[in-house]
């Protein structure tokens, strides 16, 4: 253990208060006052330790270094401090400056209870002991055994804790040859006692403290989460510096505000970013959002963030969270979208291989036959006499048989129209919601950002709500495969539902993608027009026949901007009056390429 | 009849082909069997007689496959040509494989079905 230096402790060196909770004894004498080192108060004592703690040295130092200067003030005695541990009853480790350490050494570990009086005293009572006449008292000669050579125990005083717990004991022993015997430690010893007190609370706090620190530092790191907290008023935003680390922001370049991080979120994120921290300044209560991070290397990170509102000191409005990295399990929930998707594409790939099978199978039956008969017709009449007979037999055997193929394909057409449509009330948000619901990660994987708008107070339609749902589906998903190759704005997708004339709702979708000639409009509709490379163009006029099966029109437009919107619009359910949903019924499945990863018989 | 015409016994479930088939095959100067069922075949008895099997692939209860692995186990090796209504190009090269003389598939001509014929009876 190194001892401080003189210079180390000198109050000039180490100014400021380390005790202000702790108050002067007020048992100074006159004659007290009138010993020129009295002046030593508490305020100069932890001003000249003050330092070492600062200087983060630690706590066997510092109270070795309050003994020195004890004993240095204090001519012919010599100080100890014995730290108590935790349940106070034994001795845990003892510091001085001019003690034999092996004397030290015999005192650790020792119960509280083998020290009795004075020392045992002082620990029940909690009061200083004043020991006037040491050699008088047998049991303070037994409590400072010969082991100290040549020292008397002289006085010891409890060093208690804010809340009166026994910290340890600052004890004062006496060299038997310095015949001056004064009652000089009468007001000395209590206030090193109190600095000693204050300085193990204040340096256990500051260990405590330290290791919460480092605990929360390392489950920071553990979950690659970062804390933060946000004064909204000053927009000030203080964290960890793993959440400047996070944000790819250099601290002791410029300080961690709102604008910065702003300039790091994705062009995409922007508006709900900016939505977000809205909201936060109306003081809702929580929020929570995931957002991504476009960083200086052009890579994108992933964020969730959650925080709480609180109240600061002062009573302004400040909210504490979390942020974690979770780009990592994005990715890997990409992947495993991406492969699901793959699985589910695969999935219906060989069902539909094996649908195509059966039908051929059905289809190839019939067909044997009418090749067959045909084959053995022309050779019955090629034959001289020519075999008639046989000739018309097998005719009528070619006949029968396209008949059943023709029976085949009305059979399998009864297989696909198997559903008919069902006639219900029902609110068109609540079905949009579900559908939007149902095509959340359609959206993510294709960085479509939805916005849905949907009207407060929109009267119920009658009709088949899967159909609707249908419908709905396929225009969202329409939609999103027109923004695939959008790379220059954002993938935006406004799903909008609202009053309209004529006791109708109208649904639209409007996207950014790259939308349609004015001159192709008439032919959108058209059952096999597609655009795409992959589906069969059906989707769209399926969706037309389906809402005209509900007394609704179908339509598409232009936007000003990039895109266009597909809408429809409906009836609202005649009052009192049921509905029904007649005429046609839809056939099969709507099949766009982005349906192929929604199918859904109707 | 001065000349015997060597027996093909068609074996398919599907009545049409029964009944076209072995008109055809008729005209093409073959005596003519023709059975529902793998196991009706079997039942008859024309079994030591037939020369040619022309025999359906997926038939319910027993198939086609079933009836050849049935042939060859008792020894009673009858050369097989395969018919089919599954578009599956895998099916002719296993066929072959498995020791047909030929797979056809469903609708086929009467010649692929003369050539078959030819490559048995040119075989014997």
């Amino acid at each position: 253990m190194k001892s401080p230096t003189v210079a180390a402790l000198s109050p000039e060196r180490h100014i400021g208060l380390v005790v202000p909770r702790h108050r002067e004894p007020r048992n100074s004498s006159a004659e007290d006052r009138a010993a020129p080192w009295l002046g030593l108060g508490i305020a100069e004592i932890g001003a000249m330790v003050g330092g070492l703690i600062r200087q983060g040295r630690p706590l066997p130092v510092v109270l070795t270094a309050l003994c020195q200067l004890f004993d240095a003030t204090v001519k012919g005695y010599a100080s100890t401090v014995l730290l108590l541990d935790r349940t106070g009853a034994r001795v845990r480790n003892a510091a001085a400056s001019s003690l034999p350490a092996s004397y030290l050494k015999q005192l650790e570990g020792r119960r509280v209870s083998w020290i009795e009086t004075p020392i045992g005293a002082t620990i029940n009572a909690k009061t200083p002991v004043i020991v006037s006449d040491p050699v008088s008292d047998p049991e303070g000669r037994e409590a400072a055994p010969a082991t100290a050579p040549g020292l008397r125990f002289h006085e010891v005083s409890p060093i208690l804790s804010l809340t009166g717990e026994p910290l340890g004991i600052f004890a004062m022993y006496q060299h038997e040859s310095d015949p001056a015997v004064t009652r000089c430690h009468s007001a000395l010893i209590p206030r090193f006692a109190h600095v000693a007190g204050a300085v193990i609370e204040r340096m256990r706090s500051d260990e405590a403290l330290k290791r919460s620190a480092a605990l929360l530092e390392r489950t920071q790191q553990l979950s690659s989460t970062c804390c933060f907290s946000w004064r909204v008023e000053t927009d000030e935003i203080s964290g960890s510096k793993e959440l400047c680390q996070l944000f790819e922001v250099d601290r002791t370049d410029v300080a961690l505000s709102l604008e910065l991080i702003g300039a790091r979120i994705h062009c995409e994120d922007l508006p709900s970013f900016h939505e977000m921290i809205e909201r936060a300044r109306n003081g809702v209560s929580d929020f929570e959002f995931e957002h991504r991070l476009r960083l200086p290397d052009n890579s994108v990170k992933y964020l969730r963030v959650v925080a709480h509102r609180t109240c600061d000191q002062e009573g302004q409005l400040e909210y504490i969270g979390a942020v974690q990295d979770v780009t990592h399990r994005r990715h890997t929930e990409e992947a495993l979208a991406t492969l699901r998707a793959e699985l589910a594409r695969a999935a219906r790939v060989t069902s539909l291989g094996v649908l195509t099978a059966a039908i051929a199978h059905e289809v190839n039956q019939p067909l044997a036959g009418i090749v067959t008969n045909a084959s053995t017709c022309r050779r019955m009449l090629a034959v001289d006499p020519p075999d008639v007979e046989g000739a018309r037999e097998t005719a009528r055997r070619t006949i029968r048989d396209a008949e059943r193929a023709s029976e085949v394909i009305k059979r399998l057409r009864a297989l696909f129209c198997k559903k008919g449509a069902t006639s219900e009330s029902l609110d068109l948000n609540e079905a949009t919601r579900e559908v939007v619901a149902l095509s959340v990660n359609e959206f993510e994987r294709n960085n479509v950002i939805v916005r849905t708008e949907l009207a407060g107070e929109l009267p119920p339609v009658r009709g088949d709500r899967v159909q609707l749902q249908q419908v709905i589906l396929n225009l969202l998903l329409n939609a999103s495969d027109a923004m695939s190759g959008v790379d220059d704005r954002p993938r935006q997708l406004v799903i909008r539902t609202e009053r309209a004339e004529q006791d109708r709702v109208r649904l639209s979708v409007r996207d950014t993608g790259v939308g349609f000639e004015p001159q192709g409009v008439d032919r959108l509709f058209d059952a096999f027009y597609t655009t795409k490379s992959s589906g069969m163009g059906i989707g769209l006029s399926v969706s037309r026949s389906i809402i005209e099966s509900h007394k609704g029109r179908l339509w598409a437009t232009p936007n000003d901007g990039p895109g266009a919107t597909f809408s429809f619009s409906i009836p609202c359910a005649p009052q009192d009056v049921p509905a029904r949903v007649t005429g046609v019924r839809s056939c099969g499945v709507i099949r766009t390429s982005a349906e192929e990863r929604h199918v859904r018989s109707l | 009849m001065m000349v015997e015409r060597p027996l093909v016994s068609v074996v398919d479930d599907d009545e049409s082909v029964r009944e076209s088939l072995p008109d055809l095959l008729r005209e093409l100067g073959y005596a003519v069997r023709a059975f529902s069922s793998a196991e009706e075949f079997l039942a008859s008895d024309c079994v030591g007689e037939t020369r040619c099997l022309i025999l359906d692939i997926a038939m319910p209860s027993m198939s086609g496959p079933d009836l050849q692995r049935e042939l060859t186990l008792s020894a009673r090796e009858i050369p097989i040509v395969f018919i089919t209504a599954q578009a599956d190009e895998t099916l002719r090269p296993r066929s072959l494989e498995q020791g047909a003389v030929e797979c056809l598939f469903k609708p086929f001509s009467d010649t692929a079905l003369f050539e078959a014929l030819n490559a048995v009876f040119r075989v014997r």
